[in-house]
């Protein structure tokens, strides 16, 4: 069997994924937090420029967004390698989309909430972490899980590059054994592959529902006894 | 930023969006008709039937899209099935957005109530007329937001197949790069007409959905 014949150099593949997707997950995360705190700020000469950043991020193709970050930003003196290029552009795409996940989460908070903290002396940082946060998880987790997946997924934009994934292993695999042996293995190679990024894919929805449920939980009692302060926005957020 | 340049690529961008274009649009037909079809195979109530349509969109949603594409094109041929670059874009992009169709269309048709239907049998209509004057105007005006995200998903999205080759927007951009080095003019070109693009597409789908939540009848 191929796939057992080049176990190790896959494996070496999927590592290189999964190191480029928490590397993704960690700076889209960042730049999510940073952009939410530019659409939310008191200054239109913040906001706005954010609000235009964010929008045209979700509106190019992400494609062009990593090309683009790889042949341009060499112009401007910045040179990164494949890694880091790929992983800079689908984070701050990832940022993009994340920052309205955040912000639709924060606002589903009733302003009670936040004037309760402030009278309780929750101040600033405090009343947001404490009081506001846990409160806006329930909306922010499903689409962030998801928007989390899609990133995974989309770490095997680094082999449009020649970063060293799964995917560019399996194209490297498919061109030396077609080249060894004749007769192109491809449809059981990238077949598995679809299969290893399923499965990946899967198990962070799996761990992702179990954190939802984490947080659904004190709220469901406390519903019992006051009025229930069921998430109001849904947002699904779509690879795009 | 030479705009002389630009002007000088224009040509050769333009023959590059119009196949983007074409992909973008056969797969946004394609997909919107398999995307209704498994939506009502989805609810049809035929166990075997449900699971095969839920199985897809998992998987499909599950995978990236560039294997997918690489699936397609790569490894269908061992299998007996060839199809050309073109074919094979669209074969991808309608796969990756039928799926999401699928889903789309789904959460529109559950979103007509069970009143409806006995609304419509109390009025005497048959079972294909209610499906077709009833459920399918109601179910398409509730999907529609959604569907429109998708439909511009899937332009977009038509920039993945310049992996495999196919000669469109991005894969035209990227070309003369490797022999102008002029990436600044060229990615600020073709982000330009992509942006037009969406804000074209989704300012139609705006005007649709005006249009449409208007109360039905009441002529």
């Amino acid at each position: 069997m191929l796939l057992l014949e080049f176990q190790s150099f896959l494996l070496g593949g999927l590592l290189n994924t999964l190191f480029l997707s928490s590397v993704m997950i960690a700076g889209g995360t960042l730049f999510a937090v940073i952009f939410a705190a530019g659409l939310s700020a008191q200054s239109a000469w913040l906001r706005r420029p954010v609000y235009g950043l964010v929008e045209c991020l979700r509106d190019i193709p992400l494609m062009v967004t990593v090309l683009m970050v790889y042949f341009v930003l060499p112009h401007a003196g910045l040179s990164f390698n494949p890694f880091w290029s790929s992983a800079l552009s689908v984070s701050v795409w990832g940022g993009a989309n994340g920052a309205h996940i955040i912000r639709a989460g924060l606002l589903s908070v009733p302003s009670g909430q936040r004037e309760a903290a402030l009278s309780s002396g929750l101040r600033g940082w405090k009343g947001l972490f404490l009081v506001i946060l846990p409160q806006a998880m329930p909306v922010i987790l499903p689409p962030y899980v998801s928007l989390i997946t899609s990133l995974t997924q989309a770490s095997s934009l680094g082999a449009v590059l020649g970063v060293n994934e799964l995917l560019r292993s399996a194209q490297i695999l498919i061109e030396q054994t077609t080249i060894a042996r004749g007769g192109s293995p491809a449809y059981l190679i990238y077949g598995s592959i679809l299969i290893a990024y399923f499965a990946l894919c899967w198990s962070i929805s799996a761990l992702g529902a179990k954190f939802e449920r984490h947080f659904a939980k004190p709220y469901l009692r406390a519903n019992g006894r006051t009025q229930p302060a069921a998430p109001t926005v849904a947002l699904q957020a779509t690879m795009t | 930023m030479d705009f002389a340049y630009i002007l000088e690529a224009l040509p050769d961008l333009m023959t590059g969006l119009k196949t983007t274009l074409i992909v973008s649009f056969l797969a946004i037909f394609l997909s919107c008709l398999i995307g209704l079809l498994g939506a009502v195979l989805r609810t049809s109530g035929v166990k075997p039937l449900q699971y095969a349509v839920t199985a897809y969109v998992e998987f499909i949603r599950g995978t990236p899209y560039l294997v997918q594409i690489f699936f397609i094109f790569y490894g269908l041929p061992s299998l007996g099935m060839r199809f050309s670059i073109f074919w094979s874009g669209v074969i991808a992009l309608t796969a990756w957005a039928s799926a999401f169709q699928i889903e789309n269309f789904r959460a529109g048709l559950a979103a007509v109530g069970r009143g409806m239907y006995d609304a419509s049998a109390s009025l005497g209509l048959k079972r294909w007329q209610h499906s077709v004057f009833v459920i399918l105007p109601l179910a398409t005006r509730a999907a529609l937001p959604s569907a429109m995200n998708t439909i511009v998903a899937t332009v977009k999205n038509s920039a993945y197949l310049q992996a495999i080759g196919l000669v469109e927007l991005t894969f035209v951009a990227v070309d003369r790069i490797a022999y102008d080095f002029r990436a600044i003019e060229m990615f600020a070109s073709i982000c330009v007409i992509y942006l037009l693009c969406v804000f074209t597409i989704s300012g139609l789908g705006y005007v649709v959905e005006r249009r449409l939540s208007r109360p039905f009848g009441g002529r």
